[in-house]
């Protein structure tokens, strides 16, 4: 096959999208669009109740904060794990991927269930703060924004740090001797050389981490609880207990473009980051 | 080569024949047909009872598909009201939403020849019920004292403990409206209910997922929560302080029914399933260890659990008109989100 026919290669894959992608994704804005899931008639109820209410525009707000700050909170830990990583010896390098690697070979459900039993009133956070009388009365934690954000730094934490150790492996250690040589500080050899050629990884990982945590229908509902509304368990709601599939489809293409426009505008930084 | 490839085919179509000649054996199935079923306890518990009962009396093979109630009519729903499975099984809110989408075959009880077992008015034209729920209040009594009423659920020292959860399930709706009663409200005035919700908001232990709620009961989150004595059957065989509290307003109950998917084609044998499903030996080995199922059966004795001595007391029971409240519902669901919202 010539290369100018090598596109045809691409067409089974795309024949596939266009069918068990494209097109439920194109009657999912129809049914968006309608009044209800027979398509008969034409409305914008359902937009206007996902933008004109106030409810549901804290709903997205309250899910890309969660995105957001899952991410600050996996990089926060992440880096110095994957600055680790690159400069370890071979042994310390397999502990550390394997420990990055291990949340994934369990079940979100348990790993989910888990950190009730670790949050709760009486988990074992709240037991050693109440043994040890730093506290007289249980914190808080389950059904908290921030002791869901704890729990899905660990769950999202190899989304994250899997790439940078990726970027970080390629860096030549060349390069950090030659900035040292040079008279760069540790700190200014960072910011300098390793933070920019670690930045593709960097960004892969933020958006990984933040569509996987603004979409974690699961862990939302588990450890966040009824009080703290995020979309994905207001569309499953809409969709499969009250039946109004028009503002579930709105909901849900709302949770798409948002999580779209956050991954674009992360591409867009690595994009310019790339041409400095 | 050719040789070999003659005698293959030779033998092959011996053993064809040979398999054709047969006898057909009382082993051979007489059928095979697809049922929806509860994720979980149901699911473990009609593979274990109620398929071998199914294949024993009747040669006929069930395959289950797990699914919700809700999920089943959406499903069915989104199918074009063709389920893609010949029995439904479904509390009654979501079994009124299925008879307004015309998702059953019309029903014929006399059909089942254990319906002379079910109480008065258990088999009708839709389909037959074949459990019971019986819900109220659970507590821990290692934490508290006996709740009296559902008006107690209010009071700050039970509030603090309590798991709320919203009009999502059966139970869930229900046990607000009986909330709703205690303060004032009803079926049609919801209004007290969110009023009172709103006061011991900041207290209470938990507002959760119908799903999550045994687990946190469990972790010791929530220590009183409104729920149905197979959950608190439940938890009690694993080892966790709870007991059943029956409110003095009394327990409310419902029916688990069964039904005829619409178009379906086996329809001979889902009438001999949800037969099966009815008979004393499966509905007694039901409603024992680990299932505890409420039998509909008036020959099968409930569990310790139940408040009821047969199902027949099941009439002293609160009941309520889901053609009443799921108009209604997607409107509380709705209130309660926003009630709840931090």
């Amino acid at each position: 096959m010539s290369e100018r026919g090598a596109w045809r290669l691409a067409l089974p894959l795309a024949l596939a999208q266009l069918l068990f992608f494209l097109s439920p994704l194109l009657l999912l804005a129809a049914t968006s669009l309608a009044t209800d899931e027979n398509l008969d008639t034409a409305s914008l109820a359902a937009w206007r109740d996902v933008l004109g209410d106030s409810f549901h525009r804290q709903a997205v707000l309250n899910t890309l904060r969660l995105g957001a700050l899952t991410v600050l909170a996996t990089l926060l830990f992440a880096v110095p794990l994957a600055l680790l990583h690159m400069v370890a010896g071979p042994a310390l390098k397999r502990i550390i991927l394997l420990a990055a690697v291990l949340p994934l070979l369990t079940s979100v459900v348990v790993r989910t269930f888990a950190w009730i039993v670790i949050l709760g009133r009486e988990g074992v956070i709240n037991s050693t703060l109440l043994s040890t009388g730093l506290t007289s009365a249980p914190i808080p934690l389950l059904q908290t924004e921030p002791g869901l954000i704890l729990a899905l730094t660990q769950i999202e934490m190899p989304l994250m740090l899997l790439p940078l150790i990726a970027s970080l492996g390629r860096i030549d250690p060349a390069l950090l001797d030659a900035s040292a040589s040079l008279g760069a500080s540790l700190f200014r050899t960072l910011r300098r050389v390793v933070l920019p050629m670690a930045l593709p990884g960097l960004l892969a990982g933020a958006t990984l981490v933040f569509a996987s945590a603004s979409t974690a229908f699961i862990s939302q509902s588990v450890i966040g609880g009824g009080r703290l509304a995020y979309l994905p368990s207001l569309v499953w709601q809409q969709a499969m207990v009250v039946f109004n599939w028009p503002l579930a489809a709105a909901l849900a293409l709302t949770l798409m473009a948002s999580v779209l426009a956050v991954a674009a505008a992360l591409s867009a930084v690595g994009r310019k980051a790339a041409h400095v | 080569m050719i040789e070999m490839s003659r005698r293959h085919a030779l033998s092959a179509t011996l053993g064809l024949l040979g398999a054709a000649a047969l006898p057909a054996g009382p082993a051979r199935a007489a059928g095979s047909m697809t049922a929806a079923v509860y994720p979980g306890g149901w699911d473990e518990a009609l593979r274990a009872v109620l398929a071998p009962a199914l294949k024993q009396n009747h040669g006929v093979d069930v395959a289950f598909e797990p699914l919700f109630a809700v999920d089943q009519i959406a499903k069915a729903r989104a199918a074009r009201g063709v389920a893609p499975f010949d029995v439904f099984v479904l509390d009654p809110g979501p079994r009124v939403s299925g008879m307004d989408l015309k998702l059953f075959e019309p029903f014929d009880p006399s059909r089942l020849s254990n319906r002379g077992k079910l109480p008065a008015g258990y088999a009708d034209a839709v389909g037959a019920g074949v459990a019971a729920q019986v819900v109220g209040i659970a507590y821990n009594p290692k934490k508290m004292e006996k709740p009296k009423g559902w008006a107690d659920l209010f009071r700050p020292e039970y509030a603090k403990q309590l798991g709320l959860t919203g009009f999502g399930t059966t139970f869930g709706t229900i046990s607000l409206i009986e909330m709703a009663k205690s303060v004032g409200g009803s079926e049609e005035n919801m209004e007290p209910l969110f009023e009172a919700l709103r006061k011991i908001l900041p207290d209470v232990a938990a507002v959760a997922q119908p799903a999550a709620m045994p687990g946190l009961f469990q972790q010791g989150q929530i220590g009183l929560m409104y729920t149905n004595t197979y959950t608190v059957t439940l938890l009690k065989s694993r080892g966790v302080d709870i007991e059943f509290a029956v409110p003095e307003s009394g327990a409310a109950a419902f029916g688990t029914t069964m039904h005829i998917a619409r178009g379906s084609k086996n329809i001979d044998a889902a009438y001999q399933y949800i037969d099966t499903m009815i008979s004393t030996p499966v509905q007694s080995a039901l409603s024992q260890a680990p299932y505890f199922f409420v039998p509909v059966n008036t020959e099968v004795k409930p569990g310790a659990d139940v408040p009821m001595k047969s199902i027949d007391d099941l009439r002293t029971f609160v009941t309520h008109d889901w053609t009443k409240i799921n108009p209604q519902r997607p409107r509380w669901i709705d209130r309660f989100n926003r009630e709840m919202a931090k």
